[in-house]
């Protein structure tokens, strides 16, 4: 393949795309404000009316309407650039395609940074990166922070867990938080009647929600569709009521005092903490037990990710596909339905259990309220607002429903109605979730020798 | 053409008198036939006489309720279908039914589901690719994507992944168009003779049924009324007038 030829071929596409942009300019700005005239009128009672609970009046917060007027603006901009982006490198593919892809080398600095920076060669470099900035994050924000990070990272682990039963099985279980709650209370009952450690009930928690997750799944996964939603559902519910009624669990009231994960028995506020402090690398109010959390789940997610990953790309997890797709087809096949989906719920089960052991040291007080039906609504959006089987789609989607309320606190009591439009816009726009799953690309390798 | 695998016939699949119940309906009402190593047979029929039914009780998606299958001389009947696979008795089911959502390449890959000899998988890949080349060209394509014909060539060839000792196919010609037609049972020959795997095929379409079949069994309403060599059948004018139109 010659290099100088596909400079030429290739690149003309970017200058054109730019310069189009920006010829159609005042329309964009035209169609942004119509976009933002809408979004004002949409949201004002949310933005700009406010039920003063002392004076039984609303107050009319007008001076809000100019900023949200604002952002909807730059956001919409922004978002017809890339669309327009978008659609254009649609193109460019295509025309890729018919000319034979160019060669690495040939996307140069002088080609498109973007390709060039989205190189795969580059992915390694990337992970490294993102790494290393996440692990700097508890020495530079607030511990606040960090305990929504610790959140957020819990969930996309419960949306990684939920994705394989869902998103890559197709087995609809509405009452994957039961799963959460065994992991979590295993792990406070075992330390407040034993005083096992963290380490010790990790496992545990884990072994005992796979566990169950195979009773249950035993004799229901029969069912398929809307009846295993609702048998799921009822386990979901029966799971918190025994939680709440039991002796045992100490009822409503719940378990407290649970001991944070340890460090070799290092009390590491009391050692680590002052020095970091005095080499202003900490918040003084940090607790570096939270910073330890964050970072095993740090890992826990990683390791998620890359079991998920070859779970989904073996042979097991295409079994698991096929299944979603034609049942008959598999038994032709010789797959065994039950193995396969018991396996999938089982494997589901044990990251919920997993989360939830770190879950209950996180927090150190766990009731039957935390693990509520809606709970179980939320994890099964992140999966389907992120992308029904698509690792990065689950992670998008865990970090946007876990940060995005936390910092929306001011609209705490619409909270529930932007979730929602969030949903139907989504469902409108990206049926398939933020970011839709794409399987992984088996090439024949003799085919590719022979071409030219 | 059947003179060469005749020489030293072994039965390896025999049905006698089966039964099989939809609820109270009896679908097949004691059937018995047997299968000889390197064969072709066909069964063939009008709808609702029982074909596909007797494929579906041989591989247990519905057990037939007495009678006996053995295969190789051990008895089948009421294994699941999974345990049958790895007999090696495969079926390729009516209509297709291929995975849309997997590529081909995965499609191919779920065949050998059971399998794992790894090179094994890749040398039996290649031949499919020479088999249909058309697949080849498609291997990255998603299942869904494919024609029907195509579809259909990947659903015999999913089925050869599994290294079938009886590949069993359900009404291959089902709407599809005549020439594609004619590749698929052009290879279906080419896969009994170069595989030496023995073949039992239903089809609605007795005359290209009979053209690659050695043995044929006519049915109707739950029972076999005709059993003879293809040739036979294709001479008999007043079976062919009464049972095949």
């Amino acid at each position: 393949m010659s290099i100088n030829h596909s400079k030429e071929t290739h690149y003309p596409a970017k200058e054109s795309f730019l310069s189009s942009f920006f010829r159609s300019l005042t329309e964009e700005i035209k169609a942004a404000l119509v976009a933002t005239l809408w979004f004002c009128f949409l949201t004002l009672p949310l933005v700009c009316f406010r039920i003063n609970a002392n004076t039984q009046k609303i107050d009319y917060l007008w001076e809000r309407l100019p900023k949200v007027a604002i952002i909807a603006f730059v956001a919409t901009l922004i978002w017809r650039f890339l669309r327009k982006r978008l659609s254009f490198s649609h193109v460019k593919d295509t025309l890729d395609e018919v000319s034979g892809p160019p060669p690495d080398e040939a996307r140069g600095p002088g080609g498109s940074w973007v390709t060039y920076l989205m190189a795969a060669k580059h992915k390694k470099l990337y992970a490294i990166l993102a790494l290393a900035f996440l692990v700097t994050i508890p020495f530079w924000v607030s511990p606040y922070v960090v305990m929504i990070l610790i959140t957020a990272l819990i969930y996309i682990c419960l949306g990684l867990g939920l994705n394989i039963v869902v998103g890559v099985s197709g087995l609809l279980n509405l009452g994957y938080v039961a799963f959460y709650a065994i992991g979590a209370y295993t792990y406070a009952l075992l330390n407040h009647s034993f005083g096992l450690s963290f380490w010790i009930c990790l496992p545990l928690g884990a072994l005992t929600a796979t566990t169950l997750g195979l009773l249950l799944g035993l004799p229901i996964l029969r069912l398929s569709g809307d009846y295993l939603a609702i048998v799921t559902l009822g386990f979901g519910e029966i799971i918190r009521l025994v939680l709440t009624n039991a002796n045992f669990t100490n009822g409503p009231s719940g378990i407290g005092g649970i001991a944070p994960p340890g460090l070799f028995g290092i009390n590491l506020n009391a050692t680590v903490k002052p020095f970091l402090v005095n080499l202003h690398l900490m918040h003084k109010d940090m607790d570096l037990n939270k910073v330890l959390i964050f970072f095993i789940m740090l890992l826990m997610v990683i390791l998620t990710i890359i079991c998920v990953f070859r779970l989904e790309n073996s042979r097991l997890g295409r079994a698991w596909l096929a299944l979603r797709e034609d049942e008959v087809a598999c038994q032709a096949m010789g797959i065994n339905r039950t193995k396969a989906k018991l396996t999938a719920f089982a494997i589901g089960s044990t990251w919920a259990g997993l989360a939830g052991v770190v879950f209950a040291s996180q927090i150190t007080f766990i009731n039957p309220s935390n693990f509520t039906f809606m709970q179980s609504v939320m994890i099964l959006s992140i999966v389907v607002l992120g992308g029904m089987g698509s690792i990065p789609g689950v992670i998008v989607g865990a970090i946007v429903l876990t940060l995005l309320p936390e910092y929306l606190r001011g609209f705490a009591n619409y909270r529930m109605l932007l979730f929602g439009l969030l949903m139907v816009l989504m469902m409108v726009f990206r049926p398939g979730g933020l970011i839709q799953s794409t399987r992984q690309v088996y090439i024949h390798k003799p085919l590719e020798n022979k071409e030219p | 053409m059947s003179e060469s695998n005749n020489q030293n016939p072994q039965t390896i699949l025999e049905l006698t008198n089966v039964h099989t119940f939809y609820g109270k309906i009896e679908a097949l009402k004691g059937i018995s036939f047997s299968i000889q190593e390197g064969e072709i047979i066909a069964l063939l029929g009008a709808n609702g006489a029982g074909k596909s039914t007797s494929l579906k009780s041989i591989v247990g998606l519905t057990p037939p309720r007495n009678g006996r299958i053995s295969f190789y001389g051990k008895d089948i009947r009421g294994m699941k279908p999974e345990n049958l696979v790895e007999e090696g008795i495969i079926m390729v089911p009516e209509g297709r039914r291929i995975f849309p959502a997997l590529t081909v390449m995965e499609n191919l890959k779920m065949g050998a589901y059971q399998r794992n000899d790894k090179n094994g998988i890749e040398d039996d890949i290649e031949y499919i690719f020479t088999l249909f080349p058309i697949l080849k060209s498609r291997h990255k394509q998603d299942g869904g994507t494919l024609s029907g014909g195509e579809q259909q060539m990947l659903a015999i060839s999913r089925g050869l992944m599994g290294r079938p000792r009886l590949l069993l196919l359900d009404e291959p010609s089902l709407g599809l168009a005549p020439i594609i037609i004619r590749i698929i049972f052009d290879t279906i020959k080419k896969i009994n003779i170069e595989q030496k795997t023995t073949i039992l095929l239903v089809e609605q379409n007795a005359n290209l049924a009979l053209m690659v079949a050695h043995h044929a069994h006519i049915m109707t309403t739950g029972t076999i009324i005709h059993s003879g060599t293809a040739q036979e059948i294709m001479k008999d004018e007043t079976v062919r007038k009464a049972y095949l139109g």
